[in-house]
Order: C-alpha cells, then structure tokens, then sequence
C-alpha cells in the first residue's frame, strides 16, 4: 500500500506546484519581463484566496457574505481583487526606480494581513473561512485529488499559454525594451509607466488566481495558512532559480524549488521536537543561502532567458 | 622627451563597437592642445580614453614617460592626470571649498598653497567659497570643476567642452584661465565645440573624424586650412 | 482630553518610538544615498543588533547600556561581512539585483535570530519600570536615554560627515559618484565605512526597540516599513531628513490610534509613505529620487 500513499502524495505536491507556478508565472511577467519588484506576493495571493472564499461560501453569520457563487465566479473575483488593490499602489510607484515598489508591496502585504487577521466581519479574523466549496470535491478522494489537479493544470496552461502568446507579441517586446533601456524606450514615445502598470496588474491578477485555487483546495482558509515572507520569498527563488524572463524556466524552477522544500520538511520532520523547531530556521536560512549562490553563479537560471531578448541587461551584468 | 601626453593608434569604444579607430596625438609640457571636429567624431570619446574610462582594445597612451594604457582612473588620477567631464562636473550638495578639498583627496599635508593658488586664477570663487556649487552660475560651476581638478596639481589637465553652454564673456574667461594655468606649467588637452574660437586660442590642434585623425598644427595653421574652413567654417 | 494626556500617552511614546525610527532611517537614507539600494534586510540587522546586546546581558551580565556599544561593533562587523559575502559582487550589476540580495539576507539574518535565541519573546531587565514626573510629564529614563542617545549619534555622525576626510567622501560618492571616483576617492573604503556606520545604527535602533518594548525575532521586519517610510518623508540622503521623518512617522503613528484601532499603526507608515511619492517625492528636505 506504499506506493499508493507515495502517488498521493505526489498528487498533492503536483497541485501546489501547479498553484506557485501560477504565482512564479505573475512574477515572471513583472520581474522577467518587465523588471518591477514585488516584495508583496503573499498578499496578492492572500487576497485572491479570501475574494473567491467570500464569494463561493454559503452564507454565515457574522460575517460578509457569503455570497454561495459559483466557483469560477470567484476565480474571476479573485482576479479583479488583486487586480485591484495592485492599481492604486503600482500608480503611485512605478514612475520611480523599482526600489519604491519593493518597500510599497511590502507594505501593502502587511496591510492586508493585518486587514485579514483583525476585520471580523470580513475575514473572520483568527478562525478564517470554511466550507470553501471545492469543484468534484464529493468524489472520493484520490478522484478528488486527481480532477482538482487536472483543473490547475488546466488553469495553469491556459495562462501559461496566455503569457507566451503576450510576450511574443508585440507587446513583449516593447516591454522588454522598457526593462532594458527605459530611456530609449521613453525617447520612442513609449508611455513606460502605463505599460509597467499593465505588467504590475497583469502579474498581481495571476497571483490573485494562485491564492483562490490554494483557498478552494483546501476548503478553508486561515491568516496562518501562509508565512508571508516565506511565501513571497520562495517564488522568488523559483523564478531566479528557474530563469527569470522565460516562462518555462519559472515552471521549472516552481518544481525544483518545490521539491526541495517539501523534502527537506520530511526530513526535518524527523527530528526531535527541539531540533526540528530550529531546522524549519535552518531551511529558511539554506532557502536565503541558495537566492544568494544563483544571483553570484548562475544569475540566468537554470533556462536563461532566449538569446536575442535580452540587450542592456546581461550587458550591464558582465 | 618633453611630451607629457603621447597616444599612438588607439582603438575602443564602448561595448563592442570601436568609436575610436587609431587615433594618435601628442602633447608637450606647458601646451594647450584643442581636440576639434564634427559631432560624433569621437573627441570627448579620445580624452575618456585617457582617461580609463573606456575599453581601449588597441595602441597606448604614456604620461610623462609612464605607461598607463588601461589604468583604473584613481591611478591615473596619481599619474598627475585630472579630467574635468563635460556635465555633472561639480559636487553640487557640498561648498565650493569642499568642492576643492574634495579635488585634492589624495593630497595629504598643507593645502594652503593649493587653495591660494586656484582662488588666484578664480578669484571669484573665493568671494563665494562657501555657497553649494549647485547655487553657481554655469560658468562659476565650470570654475568650481576646474579649480577642483587642478588642487592635484596635475601634469595633464583635461577639460571636455568647458565652455559648453556658456556666454561669449564666459568662454573668454576660461580660455584666459586655461592660459594662466598653462604658464604655470600644466600641460591642457580640451575637447571643444566652438572649433574657431579654441583654434584661435590654442597652441596647437587635432581635428578629428569618424574616430581618426583628419588634420593636425598649430591653432593658425589649422584655421588658415581650406578643408578645416569647409568642415567648420561654413565655408 | 487634556493636553497633558495627549503628550503622556501619545507624544512621549511618540518621539520615542520615533527616536527608533530616525536610527534606523538615517542608515537606510545612507545606504540609499551612497550605496543606491533600497536595503530591505535593514530591519533584520537591527533584530541581531538587539540580540546581540541581549546575548552581552545575559552571557556578561552587563546592563543594557553597557552592551550598547558592543552590540554597535558587532552589528557593524556583520554588516561588513554581510556586505562582502553578498552585495560586492553584485556592484556591476543592476541595483534592483541588490535589493533582491537584501531580501534574502534579511530572511538568513532572522533565521540565525531565530536558531540561536529561538522565537520567544525577550527583555533585557525584568519588572515594571514606573515613570517619572516632571510638570505632568510622565518619561521614564530610558525612554529619556532613547532620545538622548539618538540625538548624539546623529549629532556624532553630522560632525563626522561635516568635519571628517572620509565625512566628505561619502557625502561626495552620494552626490556625484563618477565625479569622486575621478578624484580619486577608493569606492571599497567608501562603502565599508557607510556599513561600519550603518551597522552600529542599526544595532542602536534594535537595542533601543528591545529596551522600550521586546525582543522578538520580527521586531525589525516589523520596522522596516516605517524606517523607509521615515527616511523617504524626510527626503532620500538627509540624514537630518531621516530624524525629521522618523519622528513624524513615530508621532503620526501613536496619534492615529486616537483615530484607528491599534492594529492599524502599521498603516499609518504605509499612508505616509504613499503620500510622499505621489506628492513630494523628494521629501521635505528635497533628498534624492532614485
């Protein structure tokens, strides 16, 4: 019966590769291609998750909604959500180097969590929100595992998909010139800060959509369901990793990165207690170690981004 | 041999391409050299050169005898050569007087010397020693720039487009300076845009063109040239 | 309420808590100024700075003030390091590429926060402090001493940028960084005195904010929002700009709790910092925009 419990297993860890591959894929759009910093991914993706719970539970009392929609109805919520909030923030700061970005997505994800852990009403603060309805959620549960991995998939070539049509269109290139040489871009008559907007919002959308698939997978969701930092810092690692500007690369660095982390769990996880406190510490620690030896040995990644696209950058990198 | 400055066929550019395609030049104690030619013939290109302040992928440039083709500029600095870039040449959130302090960085000691002698080819600056240079006029900035490259005393003075954006009365001014400082004993290379003037005023010139050497002479010699005439002139 | 509530229970924590702020601030407008990133792992070395002087009380049995200024040396000596193993090969590259490297120091900085000294909250002295009276005034001595300290180091590190030979270096790398190069002033110098400094402020915000509230290992990711805000509202480079904006951001906090629930104090950086950029991105002291 091993091999059934190792195939669920590699089920589960399928689906929430699929899910921060989708949040790696946002990212790529900002940082691959058009050079802005998100610092704030896990409220992006904290967002998407609370929008789809509140819009697809039944209702409760207490707290807003819900509103018992259908589930791709809180998909799109989560979306436009995320969205949403990354407008007003990526308005004011992406006429500045992308440094303000990073301190203002911090920012904003610590608002959001705070929002998330104190609003009652709309959160339902420390108990969070149940009864997330999952779509094929009442077959049984390897049938269930396995049709909410196929929609993931699903979901996640279509964007895969998506972004490639984007990027090799004239729209990717004219990004891509922003990111490498913004005044020549901006001497073209190009509108840099609107066209940066539209990456910002693209990429916070998808992570949006990350958030409200890991909701509904997991039928509830918490303020603890996410460390923060942590969250935000590992697609950091898978996009650098993977080969930032190569939508490929992004997925592939998800599944590596992804791999890693949830082995070295199992492996701490056999510790005694009073170690295995510290070693989730000393994995944080190696997960910092390993952003640092990429960006010093192999800043391209493991599927650097094709040749031809990238000018300025890799010039100024020598 | 009382060249201070010689290059022999010096080939670089930025990145891969070669603005600079074997320019040579010379330069003797106490001369004033004008590099003149049209737009993107490679002047200020030349003088960065000199500077180590681009890839030189061929010839060399010696300094009073020493080699220093492909010197990091803080040892050229040492070398007794001091650039004066065309913009941004002036430490604007710090006082004129910092801004010199700040020239003779490397020089430890007394400096008195130093200052009294660039607050008497500038005496202006004196008098505003302790405004921020950002507050000058552009000519009193331009001032400041010298005055701060010349703390070291240089052997090798270089100056791109000092007179860049300045009144006739201004660009008079510096030249008569730029020939104070040559009779103390400091060799001058510019780069200069108002070729007629600086041919006027120079001891001798190199006009240059699509990264080469076009012409060479003394300032009347060049002036009298008919080609010189027809790429400068209007003629 | 009287105006004698309002400076106890909201003015005095106030400048306190914006004392802090200006010691972390200064150091993140310096790094911003002369190194050009924003260093994100500033709030974590300001954790270290705080354990690190909780490790001289307990292993020295020092008291806190005492291991001030060892906790400063060390602090600086890991900014150093730090700065060597992770940011000085990345010089050449695009400065955005830093402020990624900071983001991961800032996350290995707290995990060694985290396995040494572990995630439990800590003092540096047991039992109540009681405030004194002067005029109404409520203070107790180490919130004097906060204040006090912060005014001399600034005072301290003014006089040094002024005065100092290596002062006016940094002050010209952060002006005109070609043009000091083209003088001759050593860049590596340059940006290893901006850590040594950096680094001691640092340990000073965190010892401060463990003195005045607790150690916990978040206490300074929790800071870094109102640091930047605080250096970015007093105008990027000004180190008098940073105090300005680190007491702003302090007073502006404790006074939107008249407003907002406590929980909120965060936002209130965040709105701050909001509002400069899309009103005054140079801040009050005109400071530089990146």
């Amino acid at each position: 019966m091993e091999w059934i419990g190792l195939a669920n297993y590699a089920v589960f860890m399928a689906i929430f590769i699929c899910i921060y591959a989708l949040l790696s894929l946002g990212l790529n759009i900002q940082w691959g291609f058009t050079g802005l910093f998100n610092a704030g991914i896990a409220g992006f993706f904290a967002v998407g998750a609370y929008t789809s719970a509140i819009l697809t539970s039944p209702a409760v009392e207490g707290r807003i909604g819900g509103f018992d929609l259908p589930v791709p109805v809180g998909w799109i919520g989560a979306m436009l959500a995320a969205a949403l909030i990354a407008w007003p923030i990526g308005k004011i700061c992406l006429r500045f180097r992308s440094d303000y970005l990073a301190i203002a997505t911090i920012g904003v994800a610590e608002i959001i969590r705070l929002v998330i852990k104190s609003e009652d009403w709309l959160t339902n603060s420390a108990r969070g929100i149940t009864d997330i309805p999952r779509p094929f959620g009442d077959l049984p549960y390897v049938y269930s595992q396995l049709a909410y991995l196929a929609i993931v998939a699903g979901v996640l070539l279509v964007a895969y998909l998506m972004v490639e049509r984007q990027i090799a269109a004239p729209w990717g290139r004219m990004m891509r010139a922003i990111r490498d040489n913004e005044d020549a871009a901006r001497a073209m008559g190009k509108d840099v800060p609107f066209r940066r907007l539209e990456a910002f919002i693209f990429g916070s959308a998808l992570m949006g959509l990350g958030g409200a698939l890991f909701a509904h997978f997991n039928r509830t969701i918490t303020p603890e369901a996410i460390d923060p930092m942590i969250a935000t810092f590992l697609v950091w690692i898978m996009l650098i990793l993977g080969g930032s500007g190569n939508n490929r690369g992004a997925i592939l660095g998800v599944a590596v990165v992804w791999i890693i982390w949830s082995m070295s769990e199992i492996v701490t996880d056999q510790l005694p207690h009073e170690y295995a406190v510290k070693a989730k510490y000393m994995r944080v620690f190696l997960i910092g170690l390993m952003l640092q030896l990429v960006l010093r040995f192999r800043p391209e990644g493991l599927l650097p981004e094709p040749q031809g696209t990238r000018e300025e950058v890799s010039e100024k990198s020598k | 041999m009382s060249d201070i400055l010689v290059m022999r066929d010096l080939v670089g550019g930025y990145g891969d391409a070669n603005v600079l395609q074997g320019v040579s030049m010379t330069a003797a104690k106490a001369e004033i050299v004008v590099i003149v030619g049209p737009n993107g013939a490679g002047k200020s290109t030349a003088m960065k050169a000199i500077f180590g302040l681009l890839k030189v992928r061929g010839g060399s440039i010696t300094v009073d005898g020493t080699d220093i083709t492909g010197w990091e500029p803080n040892r050229i600095v040492e070398a007794g050569v001091c650039y004066v870039p065309q913009v941004s040449n002036v430490f604007r959130e710090m006082t004129v007087h910092e801004n010199l302090e700040m020239g003779a960085f490397l020089r430890s000691g007394d400096l008195s010397a130093a200052y009294d002698r660039v607050y008497t080819l500038f005496p202006d600056l004196k008098e505003r020693r302790k405004a921020l240079a950002g507050n000058l006029s552009g000519g009193q900035r331009q001032m400041v720039a010298m005055g701060r490259a010349l703390m070291l005393e240089p052997k090798l003075l270089l100056l791109d487009e000092p007179t860049a954006g300045l009144s006739p009365r201004y660009m008079e001014q510096i030249f008569q300076i730029c020939r104070d400082v040559r009779d103390t004993g400091v060799t001058i290379v510019l780069v200069e845009q108002h070729a007629k003037q600086a041919l006027a005023f120079a001891d001798r010139g190199y006009v240059l063109a699509s990264g080469a050497n076009r012409h060479e002479g003394t300032g009347a010699d060049l002036l009298a040239d008919r080609d010189v005439a027809d790429m400068f002139l209007g003629g | 309420m009287g105006a004698l509530e309002i400076i106890n229970f909201y003015l005095v924590p106030g400048i306190v808590i914006g004392s802090i702020y200006a010691l972390g601030a200064v150091g993140i407008t310096l790094v911003f100024a002369i190194l050009r990133y924003a260093h994100l792992a500033h709030g974590d070395l300001a954790t270290l700075g705080a354990f690190l002087a909780l490790g001289a009380v307990t292993l020295g049995g020092v008291s806190p003030y005492v291991a001030l200024p060892v906790a400063m040396v060390l602090t600086a000596a890991a900014a150093v390091m730090i700065d060597k193993a992770f940011y000085a090969y990345l010089r050449e590259r695009p400065k955005i590429v830093t402020v990624m490297a900071s983001l991961g120091v800032a996350l290995m900085v707290r995990a060694v926060v985290q396995v040494v000294w572990g995630v439990d909250s800590e003092t540096y002295t047991r039992g109540i402090v009681r405030p004194d009276v002067w005029f109404g005034i409520r203070i107790r001595d180490r919130e004097l001493i906060t204040i006090l300290a912060m005014i001399g180091l600034v005072l301290a590190l003014h006089v040094f940028l002024q005065q100092s030979k290596w002062g006016k270096a940094m002050r010209a790398m952060s002006d005109n960084p070609d043009l000091a190069l083209l003088s001759g002033v050593d860049n590596k110098k340059v940006v290893m005195l901006t850590w040594i400094i950096v680094g001691g402020l640092c340990a000073a915000a965190g010892v401060f904010l463990g003195l005045n509230y607790e150690l916990k290992a978040m206490m300074g990711w929790t800071m870094l929002l109102p640091m930047f805000a605080a250096a970015i509202l007093g105008g990027v480079g000004r180190v008098e700009g940073a105090v300005l904006g680190g007491l702003i951001v302090g007073i502006a906090e404790e006074m939107s709790t008249l407003f907002l629930p406590t929980e909120y104090k965060a936002a209130t950086a965040f709105a701050i910092l909001l509002l400069m950029l899309l009103v005054r991105p140079t801040g009050l002291l005109k400071g530089k925009v990146l």
